[in-house]
């Protein structure tokens, strides 16, 4: 992890971090870094992509449509609101 | 120098499910902004997601009617992009294991018969919407559309001009509505279509630098989009009017012309991971099996057998198989009744005609085809005149019900009862003498005026042979 990466992470976040923040998350992707090297030294050549540790699948559910919520209840917690519209600094496009 | 162009299509189907894909919300199209919404879709910490059954039917079907490869064990990752559409900051998608892979899709243009490669079709969540608001100058966010679940198949760079394009999406719209994996309308934003296209040296096998344009929803704007583009290649390469680069383009119908998007440095670095929270869907043969054994016939298939067995013409069994509904009332119609000439032609004349009257396509056509195969049976039997059997039709756009109880409660029977024909005859022959020596006079029409006064007498219920027949010897005795 280098300052270009970070800045191209900040800018796909959206995040903008202070100087002692960058300091501490470059530190610790350093760290990171570190034992990521001892794991890349092991051989994994025939080794099988494992995604889940468990060895369980999905539930599935029927195609039924339900109401559970109403818009005020979901809205209640949000910042702006507007005619119903969730609202949000002005995106340009 | 000659050129070719070089087209590959993403295209987004939005599924026909009650439900969105992974919450209970109504999946349905046009609401009231954010109606259709719950902690899940709208991404509030702690909601976990759970796939609906029916999408991976759908995914299923779609990779089936296009001749993929299922894979049976399917998974889920999130793809990650930030912007307010979109509340999770990531969309669930699928990358590692679509659904479907591997498919072919045939396509005729007046060049002949193509083979199109289907790359892969994989499920996914559609976005939000924006609206923009110039008066307080922000954004208004509308999660209605967020979760309703999507395919998107992703075809092979082997489309070469706008015709095969239009050709390809016609194909996949036709295969998927008959399919009812989507209905397919493109205005209704139902079926969107990304084109990535670049343009080489005739006989190359090089790919020149490729730009795409996005959310392309109709025929007519993707056939203009494709021309523009090409266009602008050839330039830039036999005149070097400009350098090209792999971009993201708006195609601006109005105007006529494609735009660079901005923000293009991120673009891409979409940083795919699997979806810890849904865990693999494993697809058995128990379920295969009954996806594989529901899938229609292709069209043209159906076509070929409807003329065969049925021996309809070939115009009759092309409009009959452009639609689903169409064949599924066709072939009800014809099992209950063994008629298929006459279920044919009520399909095509009847029904075509009242489904444009209501402004509504052959896909809307909801009439049940047994009861349409009763209706028929009256008719041939003569219990009804075609006349209120027409009227009984009209009833049954509005709700499936018996003809026969329709008919009875509703005074629509023919009326057998010659006693009563002969009764109305004798009193109209009676009431209009002049009519009669009219008649005799050879005045053709003079008929038709008693006629339709006795047919006016008995409800129009009364076989018009029968009525016409009697009604000729009574004047002859008179
Ligand atoms: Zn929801």
């Amino acid at each position: 992890m280098d300052q270009t990466t970070l800045q191209s992470l900040e800018k796909l976040n959206q995040l903008r971090l202070t100087d002692a923040e960058k300091e501490a998350v470059l530190a610790f992707f350093a760290r990171q870094d570190k034992e990521m090297a001892v794991l890349d030294a092991i051989d994994t050549e025939r080794v099988e992509r494992m995604v889940h540790v468990m060895p369980i699948l999905t539930v599935v559910r029927e195609d039924v449509e339900k109401k559970l919520f109403t818009r005020d209840e979901l809205q209640k917690g949000a910042p702006e609101t507007m005619d119903g519209y969730w609202q949000v600094p002005r995106l340009v496009e | 120098m000659k050129f070719e162009t070089v087209i590959g299509l993403e295209v987004h189907v939005e599924l026909a499910t009650k439900s969105k894909i992974f919450c209970s919300c109504s999946a349905k199209f046009g609401a009231e902004q954010n109606d259709h919404v719950c902690p899940a879709c709208c991404g509030m910490p702690g909601m976990l997601p759970i796939v609906n059954k029916n999408v991976v039917n759908l995914g299923m079907t779609a990779g089936m009617m296009l001749n993929c490869h299922i894979n049976r064990t399917t998974t889920f990752d999130k793809k990650s992009y930030y912007y307010p559409d979109l509340p999770c900051s990531y969309q669930t998608t699928q990358w590692f294991a679509p659904v479907a892979v591997n498919g072919l899709v045939d396509i005729e243009t007046s060049k002949g018969k193509k083979s199109i490669r289907i790359k892969q079709i994989h499920m996914e969540e559609d976005a939000g919407k924006l609206v923009h608001d110039d008066w307080t100058n922000t954004s208004l966010v509308d999660f209605n559309r967020t979760s309703v679940p999507l395919i998107e198949i992703v075809s092979q760079p082997d489309l070469s001009s706008a015709e095969e394009v239009v050709a390809y999406l016609e194909r996949l719209r036709s295969l998927l509505r008959f399919a009812k994996v989507s209905d397919c309308r493109m205005e209704q934003g139902s079926m969107r279509c990304d084109v990535n296209l670049s343009v080489r040296p005739e006989g190359s096998d090089q790919l020149g630098v490729r730009t795409e344009m996005k959310n392309m929803n109709s025929l007519s704007a993707i056939v203009r989009a494709i021309e523009y583009e090409t266009a602008r290649h050839i330039d830039a390469i036999e005149n070097g009017t400009e350098e090209l680069v792999q971009e993201t383009r708006r195609w601006d119908d109005v105007k006529g012309k494609s735009f660079a998007m901005r923000n293009k440095e991120t673009a891409g670095d979409y940083r795919y991971f699997p979806d810890p929270n849904i865990m693999p869907v494993v697809i058995d043969d128990t379920w295969y099996d009954g996806i594989k054994n529901s899938l229609p016939e292709f069209p043209e298939v159906k076509k070929a057998r409807y003329m065969s067995e049925f021996g309809l013409g070939e115009y009759d069994a092309d409009i009959l198989t452009g639609s689903r509904a169409l064949c599924d009332c066709f072939e009800g119609a014809v099992a209950e009744c063994g008629n298929a000439k006459e279920a044919a032609n009520w399909l095509i004349s009847d029904c075509m005609n009242l489904l444009n009257k209501n402004q509504q396509t052959a896909d809307q056509l909801t009439v049940n085809g047994t009861s349409l195969g009763k209706l028929i049976k009256l008719v041939t039997d003569g219990t009804i005149g075609r006349g209120n059997a027409k009227k009984i039709l009209i009833a049954m756009f509005e709700k499936d019900l018996d003809p026969a109880k329709y008919a009875e409660e509703n005074g629509l029977i023919l009326s057998n009862d010659t006693g009563l024909i002969d009764k109305v005859i004798k009193e109209a022959i009676a009431a209009d003498p002049k009519a009669v020596a009219d008649f005799k006079g050879g005045k053709e029409k003079a008929l038709m005026a008693l006629f339709g006064k006795c047919m006016k007498q008995l409800k129009g219920n009364c076989d018009p042979q029968v009525l016409r027949t009697m009604l000729i010897d009574e004047i002859n005795k008179a």
